[in-house]
């Protein structure tokens, strides 16, 4: 870069920080002016030397500690504690200007704010334009394991590590669950004949097995079933494109709206994703970099707001004939993790993003332990926290896998409270992205009336987001409530058909076949 | 510029408290000649439409038409910290996102000022036809209240039939069933006790006893309640308010097809 541009670009960096008092942070900076990281923290260090007054700088520290527990470390310090902070390091360490800024923000939300809207604009632009989110051109650093093909969809060939990470789940989520679901479906064939009756309610419902998408229909051919399948587990798109070789191009089509499927499922994966893999793809970066935003959007509702990215997962126990589990479990689980994950986030998190560009190659074994060390402590805890009954032994398997990713339990109470009214209708959840950019997701009840569209899956969908809208308010103000705990707002939903009477009027509608609607007496004005 | 003035505040203390549980938003419509409110439930089963003649208030006032979307539970908030024999006045600046209702004590030593924030709504106004309905019945509203009351512990459902005997209000459910017949009675003492049945042809219809009760709210209201049924329409379960206005509830009938197995509603 020429000195006249370096200059003109300080010029700028003076103006957005003295005038529109913005926080400059390299990796802002690196993309806004389409330079590299390197070349965006140069800038920002020579800004630094030539303004000495007036600005609060951070920095970021990256080097092994002194202390007992030899390991890694990236700390973001700010200017006067600089001294201090090196002096806990083991030798040299690095240190560059992570930001740039007229004074220390409160908030260290703050810190990164500008670079979460600006992520944000770049990931909302049409996939078809590539951005320097996408390539990720700007990284400090690259892996030759990733590449990156035109639409900007990331295509990973499998490194071991991913795999042992990731694929993991995939592989098996893909191979393995399809036998365990057949078995169901024939169980559940049986069932059809058996009781006419029930049938119809059977089918739908069996429909969501396994699937997070419940719109699903089982009687699909395998292969369809298994893009079903990928739906919940295809979030990451490392995943995706592996799995991808499966299904072919169908599968680009779900994968081609983002803002129309779930974020990442799975905090640990996530997390590990990110740190295992350092060049993996920017785009997991930005889940990251908008879980840590989200989770920052309101110091208090860390915990929740992390909790309300999980998926909500439907999983029906066919184990027993008569009684058809319609559980919604969003579980424990996810939330406990996102406590702790956020609790290790409040620690890391100024760590976390300086790792994706800084990270030197002996971090490597270190995050690999730490990822190794979440991936075993998970099951247990699903375990334990949910009271999950697996019945058949095949299923087990399967919700282990499902289980690593979103969150299922076949809770064997519930299946009492759901049985009764297992016969009319559903749940069925409706993932989108509200204005801000979270995940919401929507529980309701849908009726008979639905159903019977549904042959027609894309009918189907628009019922869905109809009666979503309905359910809508509720949803959101139970997600508000902090009932973000799924936990809490599934019953919530749950109660009304389970008692009767005495239900949300919203659902009547859906609810009731026989029930009149006014709008067919009476014309709109 | 809106300022209403209300001797009998409580009367709309008494609305508020019918109608909340049925619509939560809704749009009250002021013209010069009335205050006016109309408002389906959430699964458009079931509509409220009450009118306020510009007569019953001690002082009207309306420049404009002016619609002002309110919280419905939030407006019942404010209003019972209105004394039951406080005068309310309801008042609004055009184009102000707020409205101001003034309680003043009857002795005119307390006057308080709760100020409401306006929301907007998207309101499907419905237009109703005037219907000449098969059969109009008048009954206590008490009685009625206490019929749905009683009938919903036993079924979900009201089947509501009017033959010349009088009207019959029956129920099946889990536990068994129930029919309660009304017979016409107009020689009572009082006329607000009499049972007035006025019949064109026989009806019965059936409806969701939900929100026949959530309609009983109303009940403070009025003495009677006045159930207007018609084989292809809605039934309308009105409360006159005195002198002034009344609260109207339309109710879409279930439509029936099997009557040998009362579901459950479930």
């Amino acid at each position: 870069m020429s000195q006249i541009e370096t200059l003109s670009l300080i010029h700028e960096i003076e103006s957005l920080i003295s005038d529109q008092l913005q926080v400059v942070s390299y990796k802002w900076l690196s993309r806004n002016y389409q330079i590299s990281s390197d070349e965006a923290k140069r800038l920002l260090h020579e800004f630094v030397e030539k303004h000495e007054g007036g600005l609060e700088v951070v920095y970021a520290l990256s080097g092994w500690l002194k202390s007992t527990h030899r390991s890694y470390h990236i700390r973001l310090v700010t200017g006067p504690k600089l001294a201090e902070a090196q002096n806990d390091f083991d030798g040299n360490c690095s240190v560059q200007v992570y930001s740039v800024q007229p004074s220390i923000p409160k908030d260290p939300a703050v810190l990164w704010n500008a670079e979460f809207i600006q992520a944000e604009e770049l990931s909302k632009q049409p996939s078809s334009v590539d951005n320097c989110l996408r390539d990720n051109r700007f990284c400090g650093i690259s892996n030759t394991f990733v590449r990156r093909n035109v639409d900007g969809q990331p295509a990973v060939s499998a490194t071991p590590q991913i795999k042992s990470v990731v694929g993991l789940g995939s592989t098996k989520s893909n191979v393995v669950q399809p036998p365990p679901k057949n078995i169901a479906h024939n169980s559940i064939a049986k069932v059809d004949l058996k009781s006419q009756n029930v049938v119809k309610d059977v089918k739908s419902e069996s429909n969501g097995t396994g699937n997070t998408v419940v719109h699903e229909n089982i009687n699909k051919p395998t292969a369809e079933k298994e893009k079903s399948l990928l739906l919940p587990t295809g979030k990451k798109k490392v995943q995706a494109d592996k799995n991808g070789s499966a299904t072919g191009g169908s599968l680009a089509s779900f994968w081609g709206r983002p803002s129309a499927k779930p974020k990442p499922c799975s905090v640990p994966a996530e997390n590990s994703n990110t740190i295992s893999n350092p060049s993996a793809t920017e785009k997991a970066q930005t889940c990251a970099n908008e879980a840590e935003a989200d989770s920052d959007d309101d110091n208090q509702g860390v915990l929740l707001r992390r909790s309300s990215n999980r998926k909500r997962r439907v999983v029906f126990d066919l184990s027993d004939e008569d009684e058809d589990v319609v559980n919604l479990a969003s579980p424990e689980v996810p939330s406990k993790q996102s406590s702790q994950d956020s609790k290790q986030n409040d620690k890391n998190l100024l760590e976390k993003e300086p790792l994706n560009f800084d990270l030197p190659v002996e971090i490597k074994p270190l995050v690999k332990e730490e990822r190794v060390e979440k991936k075993v402590f998970q099951p247990p805890r699903e375990d334990l926290s949910v009271i999950t009954k697996c019945t058949t032994a095949g299923k087990s398997s399967t919700e282990k896998l499902q289980s690593s990713a979103p969150e299922i339990c076949v809770n064997k109470d519930s299946v009492k409270m759901a049985a009764p009214d297992s016969t009319k209708r559903r749940k069925v959840m409706k993932t989108r992205i509200d204005e801000r950019g979270r995940e919401v997701t929507d529980v309701f009840w849908e009726g008979e009336e639905i159903e019977a569209k549904k042959a027609d899956m894309v009918t189907a969908k628009k019922a869905d987001t109809v009666t979503a809208k309905k359910t809508d308010t509720v949803a959101k103000k139970a997600d508000n409530n902090g009932s973000t705990n799924a936990v809490n707002s599934a019953p919530a939903t749950k109660k009304p058909p389970a008692t009767g009477k005495g239900g949300s009027k919203k659902a009547l509608n859906s609810k009731d076949p026989k029930q009149g609607n006014l709008l067919s007496f009476f014309k709109k004005v | 510029m809106l300022e209403l003035r209300l001797v009998q505040g409580s009367l709309l203390k008494k609305v508020l408290e019918s109608i909340k549980e049925l619509v939560t938003d809704a749009n009250f419509d002021c013209s010069s000649t009335g205050f006016s409110l109309q408002a389906m439930d959430s699964s458009h089963v079931a509509l409220v439409a009450l009118l306020l003649r510009s007569e019953g208030f001690e002082h009207y006032r309306c420049d404009r038409n002016l619609s002002m979307g309110m919280n419905l539970n939030n407006m019942a908030k404010m209003l019972k910290c209105a004394g039951n024999d406080d005068i309310i006045t309801i008042k609004a600046d055009d184009g102000s996102d707020t409205v101001t209702f003034m309680f003043e004590s009857p002795t005119q030593d307390k006057i308080s000022d709760f100020e409401m924030k306006l929301m907007d709504i998207d309101s499907e106004h419905l237009g109703i036809p005037e219907a000449e309905y098969h059969a109009i019945v008048r009954m206590p509203s008490a009685e009625f209240a206490r019929i749905c009351k009683d009938l919903s512990s036993i079924g979900d459902t009201v089947v509501i039939s009017v033959t010349k005997e009088g009207v019959k209000f029956s129920t099946k459910g889990d536990i068994g069933s129930a029919n309660i017949v009304c017979r016409q009675n107009t020689t009572v003492d009082k006329p607000d006790d009499a049972t007035v049945i006025e019949m064109n042809e026989p009806v019965a219809l059936q409806f969701a006893l939900r929100y026949m009760n959530s309609f009983t709210k109303a009940t403070p209201l009025s003495n009677t309640v006045t159930i207007s049924l018609s084989n292809e329409l809605p039934v309308v379960v009105e409360y006159k308010i005195a002198e002034m206005g009344y609260v109207r509830f339309y109710l879409a009938p279930k439509i029936e097809e099997d009557e040998e197995e009362t579901k459950p509603e479930v």
